[in-house]
């Protein structure tokens, strides 16, 4: 025996073999977890990085337009750019013509300014008759008149950036003036706030709506003899079980003018058929139909933490002489909080980010941030203001997470 | 032994699916009586003649799908059916190919070259002549709202004080901007001039009049199919949409609808060949069929849209009544045209330049109208 160490019977010492033992089974572990791992990693991490890439990404026109770029940086925006950016700019301009590649500059700087995509066009089929010792602003201002409205120019200032945070501006309706201030822009185009706010509103008014939907019917499931409870919690997640799709299309079925409730509604005398109510394609469309299809994801986490309420303690309250007002108030209530969160913020975030319900039943003023995004990706084909847009409703749903987490604690949430 | 057929019928299995892909085209178009025109008119024709199989697709008239099959580098469409604006972004990038029209298309019976057959020059070089047709309005006969007097003209269309009712006006600004300056009395030959000095907002002022106005109101559509179905349920009076679906609904479907001709905007549309489809020669080979004398007239068989080739037109009007269907019997198709004389009396050719270059900005405060109007 030295110094009181422990040897095990290989005589190893056994505090190194503990840590042997340890490692091999965290490397097992992490063997067993490695594919999900990964799974995330490539389809979860990585796309978002991606995404975060290309909401400031511009290395393409910076590439195809980098001789331009060099010079355009110099001028300082006064007046028309120096005929040495301009020539340089009329040879990017020739180059990418003989190789077919002007298309994708007119479409691009077609993002920052209007009209580029026919200007481009047209210069391009001039470029050959161009006077390579005369004056070239002078000669792009008789192609087209555009040339002549220095906004264009400082449109391909902007453009050929190899990265920017524009989007992010447009984002909430700001754009970089001429001279780099950052300004608002011209009200009749303001959307983008409009939008944002108009997201929050609905969902914290759907989780509004849920809350107070769900609070009774996860009362009734927790304290029903099961037989009717079971009855009942089928009840809740038949919808759950059904597409999205399906139950917003029976809404659309059920709300419209000639729909099936304003029918009924007719036939029972409440409403007059030439005043039928305006159920669909407008904000009630969507804050119904939304409630309706995020409502499970209240009452399960509700639910579960009711089932844990001892009736008991009610009936001591009771007991005590509390008003069954009182004893709600005081006892049932604060025990709930857990499940009021969970299912709060869940409810919340799968809101903000809605997308096929506002689209179909929201109409003009029904539609939410995430349509735009949608707008962006499939009819402007902006994937950099899309992207932009996304990071920001992601960024959005990380600060509710973190607030609920300093609020509430994450680990007291519970989810079922 | 009974390894040898396991390995033949696995091979086979191997075998089977490339050699199917060789032999199929997948065309993209608008969906409900449109493709089906295309379907009947040319695509099941050809069908049969080459043993090719035509594979219909529907899409709502955005070029996304496209520009991510592109960047993920697995293209499923071979041929796309698409508004004169999007021939110009697509060609612009590179999703499409580049036609070499007078060799890439077979002449008129007559030997006139595709390219003078056709009506007008191409948008873009990527794009190849379909259809003439028009965005029109059109309402419903027995709407109890208008008592002995019909809506005629364009201006009717904006007047809910003479018939009451809620409207339904396409998603976009395009077609919508053009009616409220014409509505509002602007001359149909100034109207592209006009809309870029303030033009826009004038337009938007004659929209809001009636969109606010507590007799009218508008809703709005994005497929072609719901402005007659919005008119037959009576979500709406009056709807704008495309001639084509109003006549389907008319003549095919007999419901009770009439069209407004004053007013009209006529618009081409085109095909076009996607970049790098999966099937693009024989894609190719479809095309030229879909877009001869032959096949654009069969498709005027189904549907009232004017075939691009002024051949077609002389193969029409040879062989009328053209059309028939249960509802109609045989019936002249040519009268029931956006291009026939009778219904271009007042009418505005859609220009797809400009909205090629001010889609972007004028859609931005489009939006933001809707948003705060709607």
């Amino acid at each position: 025996m030295t110094n009181g160490e422990i040897r095990t019977s290989d005589g190893e010492l056994l505090s190194v073999k503990l840590k042997k033992v340890e490692s091999r089974k965290r490397t097992g572990a992490l063997v067993l977890v490695l594919p999900l791992l990964l799974f995330i990693i490539i389809t979860y991490i990585f796309p978002i990085i991606q995404m975060l890439q290309r909401s400031v990404d511009n290395t393409q026109m910076n590439d195809l337009l980098n001789n331009t770029y060099q010079v355009i940086q110099n001028w300082d925006g006064t007046d028309f750019p120096p005929e040495e950016v301009v020539k340089t700019f009329y040879n990017d301009l020739k180059y990418l013509s003989e190789n077919k590649l002007h298309g994708k500059i007119a479409v691009r700087l077609n993002y920052e300014k209007g009209g580029f995509s026919s200007l481009i066009k047209k210069t391009v089929r001039k470029l050959d008759s161009f006077d390579i010792d005369g004056n070239y602003l002078q000669q792009f201002k008789d192609v087209h008149k555009r040339w002549a409205d220095q906004e264009y120019w400082l449109a391909l200032k902007r453009a050929t950036v190899p990265y920017h945070g524009r989007k992010y501006l447009a984002s909430f309706d700001f754009k970089q003036d001429f001279d780099g201030s950052i300004v608002r822009i011209e009200e009749k185009k303001r959307i983008n706030v409009t939008l944002w706010l108009r997201t929050i509103y609905v969902a914290l008014g759907v989780t509004l709506c849920c809350l107070i939907l769900a609070y009774p019917i996860a009362h009734l499931l927790s304290v029903l003899p099961t037989r009717y409870s079971n009855l009942l919690m089928i009840c809740v997640l038949l919808p759950f079980w059904t597409s999205l799709l399906v139950r917003t299309s029976s809404w659309m079925v059920l709300l419209q003018t000639q729909g099936v409730l304003n029918d009924f509604l007719v036939f029972l005398g409440i409403v007059a058929d030439e005043n039928r109510l305006e159920l669909m394609y407008n904000m009630t469309g969507t804050f119904i139909a939304m409630t309706q299809i995020l409502l499970p994801f209240m009452v399960l986490p509700l639910y579960s933490v009711m089932k844990t309420i001892s009736p008991s303690l009610m009936r001591a309250a009771t007991s005590m002489g509390a008003t069954p007002f009182h004893a709600f108030r005081k006892i049932y209530f604060p025990l709930t909080y857990a499940g009021i969160s969970a299912g709060s913020i869940l409810v919340f975030v799968l809101a903000i980010g809605y997308y096929i319900t506002p689209a179909l039943v929201g109409g003009a003023k029904g539609t939410l941030i995430s349509n735009r995004i949608a707008y962006h990706m499939q009819s402007t084909l902006d994937w950099s203001y899309a992207t932009a847009m996304a990071t920001i409703l992601l960024v959005g749903v990380l600060v509710v997470y973190y607030v609920y987490n300093r609020v509430v604690g994450i680990d007291n949430m519970r989810l079922g | 032994m009974q390894r040898l057929t396991k390995l033949i019928s696995l091979a086979a299995l191997l075998v089977a699916p490339s050699m199917a892909t060789a032999a199929e085209v997948n065309v993209v178009s608008w969906g409900g009586a449109y493709t089906e025109s295309q379907k009947l008119g040319y695509g099941d024709p050809y069908q049969e003649m080459s043993g090719v199989q035509v594979n219909w697709l529907d899409y709502q008239g955005n070029l996304d799908s496209i520009k991510s099959q592109v960047e993920s580098g697995t293209i499923t469409y071979d041929i796309i059916d698409v508004f004169a604006k999007d021939t110009i972004t697509g060609c612009d990038e590179g999703y499409f190919v580049e036609f070499d029209f007078d060799n890439d298309f077979p002449p008129a019976p007559d030997g006139t070259p595709a390219s003078q057959d056709f009506f007008a020059p191409m948008p873009s070089k990527c794009a190849v002549g379909n259809i003439l047709y028009s965005w029109n309005y059109a309402y419903h006969t027995e709407n109890i709202n208008f008592p002995g007097t019909y809506p005629s003209t364009i201006g009717d269309f904006f007047d809910p004080d003479k018939y009451p009712g809620k409207r339904s006006i396409y998603g976009s600004a395009m077609s919508n901007l053009e009616i409220a300056l014409m509505a509002d009395g602007v001359p149909s030959s100034e109207v592209y001039d006009y809309m870029l000095d303030n033009g826009i907002d004038r337009a938007l002022d004659k929209l809001t009049e009636l969109c606010t106005h507590p007799k009218g109101g508008c809703i709005t559509w994005s497929a072609g199919a719901q402005p007659p179905e919005q008119l037959v349920s009576g979500e709406v009076v009056m709807a704008t949409g495309w001639n084509g679906r109003h006549f389907n609904a008319i003549h095919t479907e007999g419901s009770p609808l009439k069209m407004v001709w004053d007013g009209q905007l006529l618009d081409y549309e085109y095909f076009a060949l996607v970049n790098g489809g999966p099937n693009q020669e024989e894609a190719m080979k479809a095309l030229q069929y879909f877009t001869s004398t032959e096949g654009l007239a069969g498709s005027a068989k189904h549907i009232a849209y004017a075939p691009f080739r002024i051949s077609s037109l002389d193969v029409i009007t040879a062989a009328e009544p053209w059309f028939n269907s249960e509802a109609t019997g045989p019936m002249e198709i040519m009268p029931h045209m956006p291009t026939a004389p009778v219904n271009t009396e007042n009418y505005l050719l859609l220009d797809p330049i400009f909205w090629a270059d001010n889609e972007t900005e004028i859609n931005d405060q489009w939006d933001a109208w809707k948003s705060n109007t709607l």
